[in-house]
């Protein structure tokens, strides 16, 4: 082309362009008068509760004007609004101190999502076939209104169920109220990675069904098993501010830390030493080191109370655990067992911790309750430097929320089965509320066939996934910066917390808070309920009003409401049973408990046939998977792999040689009950019988940016149980993997280079 | 005249990757979705570099958190023909994108490979734009864009100070980056003030700068990871 002709060329189609916009309507600015008078250009700052995991950190969000794209009459353009713009940890709450991770950066982007439900949605396809006709809030209420009314007249009350996350606070006192009142069972909790074995564990021990919380920064030993406590468990924003002054916030005093785990997580990189063990053996490898405490005279057997009559031997000083015999079932060498046992009697005060894949086995509860005996044998409950349970604000006693105890809830598994089994007893109505099985659950369980044959579904969540795609009616939530949040948390913080929040915004969508639909619904049956709540706001209005204020004469609710919360010293009226008023090691053991031995894991699988370990991991960015929608987390490159927008198979390279992969490889991963194709990343820090997976990519629906993304490494796993918990073993299942073909692309990694010497940053193209 | 500096505390540092994310949420960096970031035109202003050592079962793994070291002597600076990297008094490596004319020159000369080119105009799925921050402005296709320490926080902080008529204290200012850190891992402030956190901890002995051999003269130390026995 000459260069008339290409100036010819562009000035026409310049032109074109420019005339396309004036007449596109798209392009057209019209500007509607807002709601609300607005300040442009003028933050403000609001208190909110993160929702992305249960440990409840405190935000401070940024609130400021934003042009959002409207249709009014007919004429679509643009309105100002209040929209949140970024979320901060708030700085003086107890739990996060300022810091909020990865994820709780990214749940901004829930609000904002473009595949967000926007409105009551009713079943127009087949079941799980995800089309929904638009239905208003009036008829979809008295649809529901409808059904549950049905169940009363046959008397079916019990055919009524809800399946939820294991929550605490205030909206789990509404659900159970409202179960409770109707008739139903108690909600149906899951979560793959929940950790109710080890609440089961420290009620067991220590008479605390909960979760402990760390004193990292006074600790100057930590010993870890399994638990990702910087990363995805428990309360990690608050443990990663202990860690950081454990590690640097004393003068002269530095914590050390040791990380035992067969697959080196986000947090076993930080360890200064890394101990692989045999999967399932972790609690062996706690009664080797109490067994060498003990002999050291570091802790007499009775010193650990409760918790040590809990482990068979323990008063005779576990002599079926010699370093010997600890080496010969965990695969950790003698010396190093006896090298730990020093370090831990030397350096005072020192803590261990489980979690993770080291309770994710068939004997999990074993390995709990050895490694609550060796922190009560060390002295570390309730001390400074050790853990401790946060005093739990009793919210059922403070909303005065009559009627006995509720009961513990079916599991996963036997709701499923129910189903399945069908009768007078199977659900004809379910709620969903926020829990996504059908992802995450075995194939073995069925959740997805139970799921269809249950005659009507309703879920409240905001997005439509593998779950949710069931329904028949969608009632969806607000995002928790439209609505009332809260959050109780369990553990995370010395004191006892209750995080409350204001809306920040109003709702971008035609959705409701889920609570107060069921409290409308509640009165709206032809045998009202008699909720004594009007809606969440008034609920959290009695609640904190019962709390002490910070100031004579003051008022709990408006300042909890002002600073994001309440924290401090709860009367003891207020506090959750049971009482921390007895010191947790003196609580009486519970009867009819058979004192634990170690028994041998079982594995899912020939080892023959599949001589690997499939371990399914919590990922840093999508948790279990609920948070591969957002975008941020999707690009975010992995802490470990740098990986982005994909999934992968962690591989030992020794292993690798030996079947021919190498990196970046299609592999074929296959239990006994599934198989799947992935790409191989070798890397050292694994165990050669090992491979690891991250679990969250591999949705078939979930939005946009994860429909249809890498691979679930949950579609391989075995339906095997901890016996007394009936908790999920989901590191028990074994595997086979060979070499598939070469790499096809599907891999995305950021960086490069894996050590110093062959460092280079992001991929070179960008140059 | 401040000069404003970072200390990155590897003995602190956890890899957890908060500030990548918050570095999005705060400067309004698009995804580019899987098939460009493929390609490498991922941006990641802030980046948590891992670094394996040894072999099973010895294994040690070393994170390191990687922005613009905002050089006193940037390599970018000088091979810009249009000034569009240009040094600012307090000391910080800007970038003007309206100068920009996308010659890349800048991220050739970057030993740290901390800029990134714009290969198209960003986008974001509505209504994920009501997000972004009026603060800090959009960059279009053609561009280089990098860490800016969240010179939009020091500009406001500094105007707020003034309108005031007090004093910016020490830790007044926080990045996004430092101020999502879980671990406290991350302190700014002004490297001119001998008593500020950032100046005590570039003294440490256990400070050192990424390759400083370069004469680069960054204005972040990483202080180094400890061991144990």
């Amino acid at each position: 082309m000459d260069r008339r002709s290409f100036i010819k060329l562009t000035a026409v189609s310049g032109t074109t362009a420019a005339l396309a916009s004036c007449g596109n309507p798209e392009n057209q600015l019209v500007r509607f008068v807002p709601d609300e008078d607005i300040v442009p250009g003028q933050a403000t700052w609001k208190p909110g509760v993160c929702p992305l995991c249960a440990s409840g950190c405190g935000l401070t969000v940024r609130v400021m004007d934003a042009d959002k794209d409207v249709v009014r009459d007919g004429q679509a353009g643009v309105v100002t609004i209040y929209a949140a713009k970024k979320l901060e940890g708030s700085t003086d709450h107890p739990v996060n101190h300022g810091g909020l991770c990865t994820r709780g950066q990214a749940s901004i982007q829930v609000t904002y999502h473009p595949d967000r439900i926007t409105q009551p949605l009713k079943r127009s396809g087949a079941r799980g076939e995800a089309k929904y006709d638009p239905i208003s809030w009036d008829d979809a209420v008295t649809e529901l209104v409808g059904r549950l009314d049905a169940l009363v007249s046959a008397g079916n009350q019990r055919a009524l169920a809800l399946l939820g996350q294991a929550r605490t606070g205030h909206r789990a006192l509404v659900v159970q109220q409202f179960l409770q009142r109707f008739g139903a069972p108690a909600p149906v909790r899951w979560e793959i990675f929940g950790d109710d074995l080890l609440r089961r564990a420290n009620a067991l021990s220590f008479g605390r069904a909960q979760l402990p919380t760390f004193d990292l920064a006074n600790a100057r030993f930590a010993l870890s098993f399994g638990a990702d406590f910087l990363g995805t468990w428990n309360s990690p924003v608050s443990q990663s501010h202990g860690y950081g002054a454990m590690r640097q916030g004393r003068a002269g005093i530095r914590g050390a830390f040791v990380q035992v785990e067969a697959r080196m997580s986000q947090t076993g990189a930080n360890a200064d030493r890394w101990v692989p063990v045999r999967p399932g053996t972790d609690g062996v490898l706690a009664l080797g080191l109490a067994h060498l405490l003990m002999a050291a005279k570091v802790g007499a057997p009775d010193a650990a109370g409760r918790a040590g009559a809990l482990i068979e031997g323990w008063s005779a000083g576990l002599p079926a655990y010699t370093p010997d015999a600890v080496e010969k079932l965990t695969g950790v060498a003698a010396a190093k067992v006896e090298r730990l046992a020093r370090e831990m009697a030397e350096q005072r005060p020192g803590l261990a911790m489980i979690g993770g894949p080291a309770l994710a086995h068939t004997n999990g509860l074993f390995s709990a309750l050895a490694v609550n005996a060796l922190n009560a044998l060390l002295g570390s409950v309730d001390q400074p430097g050790g853990l401790s349970f946060t005093p739990q604000f009793n919210v059922a006693a403070a909303a005065k929320a009559a009627g006995p105890a509720p009961d513990a809830g079916a599991s996963l598994e036997e709701l499923a089965a129910g189903i399945l089994a069908g009768g007078a007893g199977a659900p004809q109505v379910l709620m969903i509320d926020g829990a996504n099985p059908v992802f995450a659950a075995p194939k073995a369980w069925r959740v997805r066939d139970a799921l269809e044959n249950v005659p009507y579904i309703v879920s409240f969540g905001s997005f439509l996934d593998e779950t949710s795609a069931l329904a028949d009616l969608i009632l969806p939530d607000h995002s928790f910066l439209e609505s009332w949040a809260e959050n109780v948390p369990e553990s995370g913080s010395a004191v006892a917390v209750a995080t409350v929040a204001p809306p920040a915004m109003a709702p971008l969508h035609q959705t409701r808070a889920t609570v107060d639909v069921l409290l409308d619904v509640g009165r709206r049956l032809q045998t009202p309920l008699n909720l004594p709540w009007e809606s969440m706001e008034a609920l959290l209005g009695i609640t904190f009003a019962t709390l002490p204020p910070s100031t004579e004469g003051g008022d709990a609710w408006s300042e909890a409401q002002e600073k994001g919360g309440w924290w401090g010293a709860l009367p003891a009226a207020l506090v959750a049973a049971p009482s921390g008023a007895a010191s947790a090691s003196t609580v009486a053991p519970a009867s009819g408990f058979a004192p634990a031995a170690f028994v041998e894991p079982q594995f899912d699988g020939d080892p023959a046939q599949y001589p690997m370990h499939l371990l399914p991991y919590a990922s840093t960015t999508f948790y279990d998977g609920s948070a591969a929608h957002l975008p941020w987390l999707q690009e975010m490159p992995d802490p470990l792999t740098s990986a982005m927008w994909s999934s992968w198979v962690e591989v030992n390279p020794t292993t690798a040689t030996k079947l021919g992969i190498r990196d970046g490889d299609l592999v074929d991963v296959t239990s006994a009950h599934g198989t799947l194709q992935s790409t191989a990343v070798l890397t050292p820090g694994i165990a050669p019988d090992i491979v690891a997976m991250p679990m969250g990519q591999g949705h078939t629906q979930f939005t946009r940016y994860a429909t249809g993304r890498g691979e679930n490494p949950a579609s391989l796993l075995a339906p095997l149980t901890e016996a007394t918990t009936g908790a999920l073993a989901w590191a028990a299942t074994r595997v086979k993997i060979a070499r598939a073909g070469d790499p096809d692309g599907r891999l995305v990694l950021f960086a490069g280079g894996k050590n110093e010497e062959g460092r280079h940053g992001p991929g070179e193209e960008h140059r | 005249m401040p000069r404003w500096g970072m200390a990155a505390d590897l003995d602190r540092c956890t890899g957890c990757g908060a500030c990548v994310t918050a570095c999005h949420a705060e400067n309004n960096i698009s995804t580019v979705g899987p098939y460009q970031a493929m390609r490498g035109r991922a941006k990641h202003w802030i980046r948590v570099e891992r670094y394996w050592e040894g072999e099973f079962p010895d294994v040690r793994l070393k994170f390191r958190p990687v922005m613009c070291q905002q050089c006193g002597n940037a390599p970018c600076e000088p091979v810009c023909p249009t000034y569009a990297s240009q040094h600012t008094e307090d000391g910080l490596n800007a970038q003007v994108y309206n100068r920009c004319i996308g010659t890349r020159y800048c991220a050739n000369a970057c030993p740290y490979t901390v800029r990134f080119f714009d290969f198209f105009n960003p986008e974001w799925d509505k209504p994920l734009h009501l997000q972004l921050n009026p603060d800090v402005s959009l960059r279009e296709v053609g561009v280089m864009e990098k860490c800016t320490f969240c010179v939009q926080r020091i500009k406001a902080a500094t105007i707020q100070a003034k309108a005031d008529e007090t004093e910016l204290k020490d830790g007044d200012i926080k990045p996004a980056c430092v101020q999502s850190c879980p671990a406290q891992a991350l302190v700014f402030g002004d490297l001119n003030d001998p008593e500020s956190a950032v100046s005590r901890l570039s003294e440490s002995p256990r400070g050192s700068k990424l390759l400083e051999d370069l004469g680069t003269h960054p204005a972040v130390t990483y202080l180094s990871r400890q061991t144990q026995v």
